[in-house]
């Protein structure tokens, strides 16, 4: 039981790193990406595949934030001209398509059978309590991210954000050169998605493409809008209730007897859409609303 | 190795599938100002319709067809009350996370109803024929011929009916038609209705040329938004001659690039279009 508390709650770090990254596209500058997987993917192939090539991981860390970040600029650049009805749609294409590559490009991903045998950092050193261990490196990755991005969302970096998101022809007039603004949050957010990437590619030593559907993208979303977008207390929250949420219904196969693993599934996600429903139409603002600058 | 026309050919028939979700989706968008993801998952509500009706109470597909197109009509209706209609007026991209919910509750019901295997139809198999080299199956033909069918009749209504033109002058501008006396709800709720008729009629195409499982709706759901994009968002006959090229140029680039990259293809002819041409083939208006 210990052992599944922890491995959850390094799940859960895992998802809070990646809801933190999208809420500084969507929650903070109001950028639609809708195929945020695709930059937790990136950074999780880009981290594994250096690693087992042999790159320490020191260097395949950060290569995978920096690939993961450059992939986010790439898009932003050619997407973030678009109406977001539009970029909803283009983001949401990129992530099948990096789906598609990974399964495709055997030779440099492995295809479908994946990459195995990823390095986990000072196994040696760890053994016997390596999970509680790596739950610690996961924590004080959120904590660094979290603090971090608190103090970017008070900067004046984090002050343009916002006012792009409420009114960017505002923005503009002020002198801001929005698009450059919109470029590096994508990034930014994309950087910490790739992050989240790697820690969970070397936590599980293995990733495979379909880890990667684009409709992973949608409970990152949940969790993001869940929690209230706009604020990262709210990106930590929403992460936990929504692996919370699912975790829970797991037991749910040991005492309703009619239910098989694919029936438990789509259960949890039928679930998992209702809320994401009722929760757009009822409360947009999610469970901690977003302070406004009113103070 | 079979000749191009063969490709062309194929792609012709699944252009003429693709043509009734995308327009469907591309008159929607304009109507209601927000892109409906869930519009792809509605063929497969269409095609399990079809596939209850037609394997387990052993109706004629023909019966089924009618049966599912009904049943995808109500579904699309009760969607939007339930859920898009208490968001009218919201900012676009929230009733489109919405409508991505309900995708995902729609597919999962019938995941846990049917579960993942891959279904068909209970059909005679017909041997395809051969015409000027070309293999044609009848169904390939039947399907090409109901599709056409139908978007000349959606075309007629839009032009000709009553209904028809206060549905195009509340997606011109929904304030004006309002004050001009066209009731908004209604138009919608005719939409919605026709849309839904629309897209589970294709699913039911789709099921018969390809198969039924429950990821069939999102499999195509790239090549349908491609198709209306490329079309004009708004426009039938554009998405309709949209949804033909996005067939063909699918079809035809597995010469060029393997199959597994087909999806990848809708991607680029969306980004293509966007960054070219907003505004589609028929566009005058953004």
């Amino acid at each position: 039981m210990f052992a599944y508390l922890t491995a959850v709650a390094t799940l859960v770090g895992v998802r809070s790193l990646l809801t933190l990254g999208l809420n500084v596209q969507w929650g903070l500058t109001g950028l639609v990406n809708l195929g945020v997987i695709a930059f937790f993917g990136v950074g999780a192939y880009t981290s594994a595949l250096l690693a087992v090539g042999g790159t320490s991981i020191l260097l395949a860390w950060p290569a995978a934030v920096g690939v993961a970040a450059a992939a986010g600029a790439a898009l932003a650049m050619v997407a973030l001209r678009l109406r977001e009805d539009y970029l909803a749609i283009v983001t949401l294409g990129f992530a099948e398509v990096l789906r598609l590559f990974l399964l495709n490009e055997t030779w440099l991903t492995r295809g479908a059978n994946g990459v195995t045998g990823i390095p986990r950092p000072l196994h040696t050193v760890f053994a016997g309590r390596y999970d509680i261990f790596y739950l610690g490196l996961v924590l004080l990755a959120v904590v660094l991210a979290y603090g971090a991005l608190e103090r970017l969302r008070r900067s004046p970096f984090g002050r343009v954000l916002r006012a792009i998101r409420e009114d960017e022809i505002v923005a503009a007039v002020a002198g801001k050169p929005v698009f450059r603004f919109k470029v590096q949050a994508f990034a930014l957010g994309a950087g910490i998605a790739g992050l989240a990437g790697a820690l969970f590619a070397h936590y599980l030593a293995y990733v495979e493409p379909n880890m990667f559907l684009p409709q992973e993208s949608l409970f990152v979303w949940l969790a993001l809008i869940l929690g209230g977008s706009g604020n990262n207390r709210g990106a930590l929250v929403g992460s936990a209730v929504l692996l919370g949420l699912l975790e829970g219904t797991r037991f749910a196969k040991d005492v309703v007897p009619f239910l098989t693993g694919v029936r438990l599934a789509a259960a949890q996600q039928i679930l998992v859409g209702v809320v994401l429903v009722v929760l757009m139409v009822r409360r947009p603002e999610g469970l901690i609303p977003e302070k406004t600058e009113s103070n | 190795m079979p000749a191009i026309t063969q490709y062309v050919f194929n792609g012709v028939v699944t252009g003429g599938i693709l043509a009734l979700p995308a327009v469907a989706f591309s008159l929607t968008w304009r109507l209601l100002r927000f892109p409906n993801f869930a519009v792809s998952t509605y063929l497969t509500v269409g095609a399990y319709a079809a596939l209850a009706l037609n394997v387990g109470l052993r109706a004629s597909l023909e019966l089924a067809w009618v049966g599912a197109v009904v049943v995808t009509a109500v579904t699309a209706l009760a969607v939007d009350r339930i859920a898009f209609r208490p968001m009218r007026g919201r900012r676009p991209f929230s009733l489109a996370i919405a409508s991505i919910g309900v995708a995902f509750v729609l597919e999962n019901v019938v995941r846990f109803v049917w579960g993942n295997d891959f279904r068909s139809y209970d059909v005679p198999v017909t041997r395809a024929m051969l015409i000027a080299g070309l293999r044609v199956g009848r169904e390939q033909l039947l399907i090409f011929a109901v599709a056409i069918a139908l978007m000349a009749l959606a075309q007629t209504f839009l032009v000709r009916t009553r209904l028809g033109i206060a549905m195009r002058a509340t997606a011109d501008n929904a304030g004006l038609a309002a004050v001009k006396g066209v009731p908004t709800e209604r138009v919608v709720a005719a939409a919605t209705l026709g849309g839904g008729a629309l897209a589970g009629g294709a699913g039911v195409f789709l099921g018969l040329d390809a198969s039924i499982d429950p990821l069939m709706g999102g499999s195509v759901i790239i090549s349908v938004f491609a198709a209306a994009i490329l079309g004009g968002i708004g426009s039938g006959p554009g998405a309709f001659v949209g949804a033909l090229i996005v067939g063909i140029v699918e079809e035809v680039g597995t010469l060029v690039v393997p199959p597994t990259y087909k999806t990848a293809i809708g991607f680029v002819i969306i980004l293509a279009v966007l960054l070219v041409r907003p505004t589609g083939l028929a566009g005058a208006r953004s």
